[in-house]
């Protein structure tokens, strides 16, 4: 086996971990007080105890609500393999109650577990909750939503009758990152991979762990965000941009993956724009400072020719072709429609307002390659 | 055949009671009485139709009583030729002719013949067809009155359930030579005075020729008499299609005296099970469970079916001939009793059942034998099971108690049961059990299967009281509500008593989970005792939930079909139910018996015309409607929020259900873990307090309680399962587990969520902050705020994200409502507004270790 095919092996390994959430999600569910073990103790003691529950699985988006409760679902459909039927329900695909209903008698059993994101209409959990208070059913409903006022939303007879079990997802500790890290990232040492190419790897990847600049590179990216999900899309884009000519992940591949993920798609849209839009977009910006609030394709145009009046720039463009640039703009939405109102009013009578802030203008103008020393001047002034 | 020898199996319990009875009658066993007498060889003999088996004497499979004995001597030696029935005709035939060798025969064989001895001289005397009549009519009194006995026998069912513990249950049984599994449906016996000892053709004659035969017969859709199309008048040479009715029905229809063909001379028309069945001389049940006593006896639990003739509403114009009732009413049954399968269908199948066999009932509704109102199965068994267990006596622990007894391995075997034990004694007065009848409650037995370590595994004290706080189960005792109760006692009794039973309306409200529906239902149950032991007039219950109707006008629909068992269009309905209830029009038996309509979530049937509570609440006003409304909302002032003509019907007499307070939550709570050393006293009571100031819902206090009980019994598993020691403590519930229950229920997660997100978001969070101390506006713009945000930036040493990547931010926490905000897409244009209290931020943000500079800002 080559060097390079046990790359191509260590790549794909790395890949299938970070896409399986069931792994990702392992190393962090074992200690008594994580949300998996919670979760699957209420479920497993209300099937054993044959009593009714509903819990309410909150958390930011991307915090692995639904990978913990896969989990957990998956144990306990092991362990009562023929107890448990599960019905799965989506407040955005079932979102007419009797379209859920018939979902629900679709998979219904004798026995069910319910399953739905986003909380539905009203009257399906009056009933479903109602129902369960009675003895003769047995059922979990857990509700899974990133709101974290659900409980504020449902109505008070369901409050009421709602059993109030919260679990709530936060965003894992530094110390649970770097133990994610090393889960995902260190290569089995068993026969799969030549012994020496594993702890070579292994050994490089302690160095990488230990080193500042990585946690600082770490530390940056989860600033913006600290879910187990972003994270991981992070790793993803690490492991993507590793060539199979290094054997070994380095720094340099986290620094450029960290690049790569943090940029101004805003700013960088004004490095695309001709120089007749940058004329538009400064025009528009003018007109705002002097507080005019409402303004449309005209008063744009008119700015537009008492800008070139007063400077004479060699920039002037016919109304029409200025008008198609205008509507290019619309489009990449960096400016748009102050009105939604659309019947039949053509363009240039509609109100438009700017959709980037003059920071973000300016500092596209100063890294515009060729920009036009009169149009920064006019930004200025 | 079936006539091999098989090894009586006498059941212990049996023999003292056989002998006892037998004393007497210790007469010689006949030679001709080989085998042990059981029904399977007459089972089996039936089915060889053709063949001429040899005529030898076999004992009557059920006993015979005085109506069936005349009605055997009615019929005519003839049936002998019929071959179908030689050899229990060619028994009769003998035992006619040579009683005395009969009553030999029987004394050897059933232990109780000097009865029979007895009933067999009664019948030699002539019995003319009037005497006959008179019988009937006799027992369709005694039927009556057996059906108080019924449900009163499933009182003490209880205490007798909990002496045999030791059951072995079965999926299928094969029962002298049937097959009868869980699910299955049967023909029962009646009791012994039934005529059930009669013959058993299960080949139906033809009306006109009295003769069986291979030839086609169709069945007249009216009085499903059957027809042999040749005997008919002109003959058919094909079945119709469609309804086909014979020229007896037509005739009668059109006013004629008709007189129908009778048998020749001497021979009497045997009668079927179905028709038997259909004049209530025969009950069908529904096999629920299946077991074995201790003594080797098989019983099954039986759902009763009824024919409408047997509900108060009487037969009703909408039913079908064949249409049964499914009940909720229980019964144990010896499986002795069975006679024979018979198969009721829902209509879908019922359309489809093209065999067509005699014993094809349809049955689309369940009666409530209690309140007399009927529920669509489909609704039943399609959408939650609904709690019709809410009136009944058992509770759910020691239901399970009883399914305890199963054997651990549920493989349900086939058995083969020879079983001899056999004959149904004729000493008790209940249905065809053996044993004194034993009925139990309603059960739900088989719905759901217990993993078995449930059983066990004996229970904790935490997992008892985790038991008992549910929702879901009835508590014993409801206190804390009397006096409403005994209010709603009094305003019902005070309506029904009278006897021209004026309308009323009574408006219960209250705020959720303070005991509304469950002291109405309470009172409901216990004012079923008094109709059981007669001292109120029977009346009629309905209830109807408004969340549950799909539209308001629906609820006519629901209160007309829980009355009548006939599904109509809401239009219809309420027409309907205005003829009866309005006009004083009653169609059906039932009709003139006062009815109680029981509306809970009243305020969900506001339409904007309010015309459905108008209709509702001016039926009682009307003379003769004998209709009582109780409508529950939350609402105090509902009734001023509707039109003045609706308020002045039902505003008249109100009961309010006050929040509990917190001694009433604390009582309700510790009578329910009476007896179980679960809770510390102070944790209830810290519990009752903290709800009450909050909502006095009791819904609410149980909840904690059940949560904190969870958290406890979370804490000793986990210990004790980490550190493999025996639980440290006595695993109470103290302060501090009811302490985390509060706060999971009561606190909103969003300091938690502030505490531990993301560096960027704390620094928006705070720039929102400082913006709105700023500006005093409760409200920002995203261009506004990244101002800010830079500003903040610059000055404290943080690298400024740029622009978007805060949009993203601010998106995030919009995405969990920490903040409102208008869609992203908006730029910088966006509005933002904090969605907690600023000082909730503070008090979140304020000790944050990494980033200490935000202090300075909040």
């Amino acid at each position: 086996m080559g060097f390079q095919s046990q790359v191509e092996k260590a790549k794909n390994l790395l890949r299938t971990r970070l896409c399986n959430p069931n792994f990702i999600i392992k190393p962090l569910s074992d200690s008594p007080d994580s949300n998996y073990c919670k979760l699957k103790f209420t479920i497993s003691s209300s099937i054993t105890e044959a009593c009714n529950n509903s819990i309410l699985l909150v958390g930011p988006r991307g915090s692995g609500k639904i990978a913990v409760l896969e989990l957990a679902l998956n144990d306990l459909l092991q362990e009562y393999p023929d107890t448990i039927s599960l019905i799965r329900l989506n407040g955005l695909l079932h979102s007419d109650e009797n379209c859920a209903f018939k979902e629900i008698a679709k998979q219904l059993c004798l026995e069910h577990h319910l399953l739905f994101s986003k909380m539905g209409k009203q009257r399906l959990l009056y009933s479903l909750l109602d129902a369960m208070n009675t003895v003769t059913s047995q059922a979990v409903v857990i509700g899974v939503s990133c709101r974290l006022d659900v409980d504020q939303l449902l109505e008070k007879r369901i409050r009421s009758r709602f059993s109030h079990r919260k679990l709530l997802f936060l965003p894992p500790s530094k110390e649970d990152v770097q133990r994610l890290l090393e889960h995902v990232f260190s290569l089995p040492t068993d026969s799969s991979f030549p012994h020496d190419y594993a702890a070579q790897f292994n050994g490089k990847l302690q160095n990488l762990l230990a080193d500042d600049r990585f946690k600082e590179i770490i530390s940056s990216y989860l600033d913006l965000n600290s879910t187990i999900n972003h994270l991981v899309r992070f790793l993803f884009i690490v492991v993507s941009l590793w060539e199979s000519k290094s054997g070994f992940l380095s720094l340099e591949n986290f620094k450029s993956a960290l690049s790569s993920i943090q940029r101004q798609p805003k700013q960088e849209c004004i490095k695309d724009c001709s120089i007749l839009e940058l004329y538009i977009l400064v025009c528009m910006k003018r007109l705002e400072v002097k507080e005019q609030n409402s303004y449309n394709f005209n008063s744009v145009m008119k700015e537009y020719r008492s800008v070139h009046d007063s400077f004479q720039t060699s920039d002037y463009y016919a109304w029409d072709v200025c008008l198609r640039s205008f509507e290019r703009l619309i489009q990449r939405e960096l400016i748009c429609f102050t009105d939604n109102r659309a019947h039949g009013q053509s363009v240039e009578f509609r109100p438009v307002k700017l959709l980037v802030s003059y920071v973000e203008l300016q500092g596209g103008l100063k890294s515009y390659r060729s920009c036009p020393i009169i149009l920064q001047k006019l930004m200025d002034h | 055949m079936a006539d091999t020898p098989r090894k009586p199996l006498r059941s212990p319990s049996k023999k003292p009671k056989q002998t006892s009875s037998s004393s007497i009658s210790l007469t010689p066993q006949t030679p001709q009485a080989v085998d042990p007498p059981r029904r399977s060889s007459r089972r089996l003999s039936l089915k060889l139709d053709q063949i001429t088996t040899p005529q030898k004497p076999i004992s009557q499979l059920e006993k015979p009583n005085k109506d069936s004995l005349v009605e055997e001597l009615e019929t005519p030696h003839k049936l002998v030729k019929d071959s179908s029935r030689t050899r229990r005709n060619s028994r009769k035939n003998e035992s006619t002719k040579n009683p005395e060798s009969k009553t030999d025969y029987e004394s050897a064989n059933t232990p109780k013949s000097r009865t029979k001895v007895v009933e067999v001289e009664v019948s030699f005397s002539p019995a003319s067809p009037d005497q006959l009549e008179t019988k009937k009519r006799k027992r369709r009194e005694d039927k009556d009155r057996k059906v108080i006995t019924r449900a009163m026998a499933s009182k003490n069912a209880k205490s007798e359930q909990k002496s045999n513990k030791k059951r072995v249950y079965y999926k299928k049984v094969v029962y002298d030579g049937g097959e009868f599994e869980v699910g299955d449906d049967v023909y029962v016996k009646r009791r012994e005075d039934a005529s059930s000892d009669d013959d058993l053709p299960e080949v139906e004659e033809c009306r006109v020729c009295f003769k069986a035969g291979k030839a086609v017969m169709v069945e007249c859709d009216d009085c499903l008499g059957g027809f042999h199309l040749k005997c008919l008048k002109p003959p058919l040479k094909e079945v119709p299609e469609g309804d086909w009715i014979c020229g007896f029905c037509k005739a009668r229809k059109l006013g004629m005296e008709v007189e129908l063909p009778t048998p020749a001379k001497g021979k009497r028309r045997a009668r079927t099970l179905r028709e038997k069945l259909l004049s209530s001389d025969l009950w069908a049940a529904h096999i629920e469970s299946t077991w074995k006593e201790m003594d080797g006896s098989y019983w099954f639990k039986g759902r009763w079916y009824m024919i409408p003739e047997e509900t108060t509403a009487g037969r009703q114009p909408h039913n079908l001939r064949r249409e049964l009732y499914r009940t909720n009413d229980f019964a144990d049954i010896e499986m002795e009793s069975i006679i024979r399968h018979c198969f009721v269908l829902n209509p879908k199948e019922y359309a489809k059942a093209s065999n067509a066999g005699d014993d094809v009932f349809l049955c689309e509704y369940e009666y409530d034998i209690h309140w007399h109102t009927f529920k669509r199965l489909a609704e039943i068994d399609n959408e939650e099971e609904d709690g019709e267990d809410a009136d009944s006596d058992e509770d759910w622990i020691s239901s399970k108690d009883a399914e305890s007894g199963t054997d651990e391995d549920i493989e349900y075997e086939n058995e083969n049961v020879k079983n001899l034990c056999a004959r149904t004694s004729s000493a008790h007065g209940l249905a065809a059990n053996s044993r004194k009848g034993q009925f139990f409650g309603l059960q739900k037995i088989g719905t759901k299967r217990i993993p078995e370590h449930v059983r066990c595994h004996k229970k904790t004290e935490l997992e008892k009281a985790k038991a008992t706080l549910l929702l879901a189960i009835l508590p014993k005792s409801l206190p804390c509500r009397n006096k409403e109760m005994e209010e709603i006692t009094a305003f019902i009794k005070g309506a029904i008593c009278d006897d021209q039973c004026l309308g009323r309306c009574l408006y219960v409200h209250g705020v959720p989970g303070t005991g509304k529906t469950m002291s109405v239902l309470a009172v409901m149950r216990n004012l079923r005792y008094e109709v059981d032991a007669g001292s109120i007039q029977p009346y009629c219950f309905v209830e109807v939930n408004g969340l549950k109707l799909a539209s308001p006008e629906n609820i006519y629909r629901v209160i007309y079909e829980a009355l009548s068992g006939n599904r109509v269009s809401w239009k219809k309905a309420l027409h309907l139910l205005n003829e009866r209830f309005s006009n004083g029009k009653k169609v059906a038996r039932g009709d003139d018996r006062p009815c109680i309509l029981l509306i809970d979530e009243l305020d969900l049937l506001v339409t904007r015309n309010q015309s459905v509570l108008y209709n509702i609440l001016d039926w009682p006003t009307k003379p003769h409607s004998k209709l009582i409304v109780i409508g529950i909302a939350n609402t105090m002032d509902l009734p001023e929020k509707l039109l003045p003509r609706i308020s002045s019907r039902m505003g008249i007499q109100r009961l309010c259900f006050g929040p509990y307070n917190y001694q009433q939550l604390q009582e309700i709570i510790s009578s329910r873990l009476k007896g179980i050393d679960a809770f510390e006293k102070q944790a209830i009571e810290f519990a009752s307090r903290k709800v009450a100031a909050i909502s006095g819902d009791a819904r609410r206090a149980l909840e904690i309680c059940r949560r904190a009980a969870e958290i406890a019994d979370y804490c000793l598993k986990k210990s004790s399962s980490n550190l493999d020691s025996t639980p440290a403590g006595k695993g109470l519930v103290g302060m501090s587990e009811v302490e985390a229950a509060i706060q999971e229920m009561f606190q909103a997660p969003h300091i938690q969520v502030m505490k531990n997100c993301s560096k960027l978001s704390k620094i928006f969070l705070t720039a929102m902050v400082y913006e709105l101390y700023k500006t005093g506006m409760s409200d920002t713009t995203f261009e506004k705020l990244a101002i800010t945000v830079s500003c903040l930036c610059t000055s404290n040493g943080e690298a400024f994200p740029g622009w978007d990547t805060l949009l993203k931010v601010g998106c995030m926490l919009g995405e969990s409502r920490i903040i409102l905000c208008e869609p992203g897409a908006r730029h910088r244009l966006q509005k933002l507004q904090l969605n907690f209290p600023s000082d909730d931020v503070a008090f979140a943000l304020k000790g944050n270790k990494d980033l200490p500079w935000l202090a300075k800002y909040l």
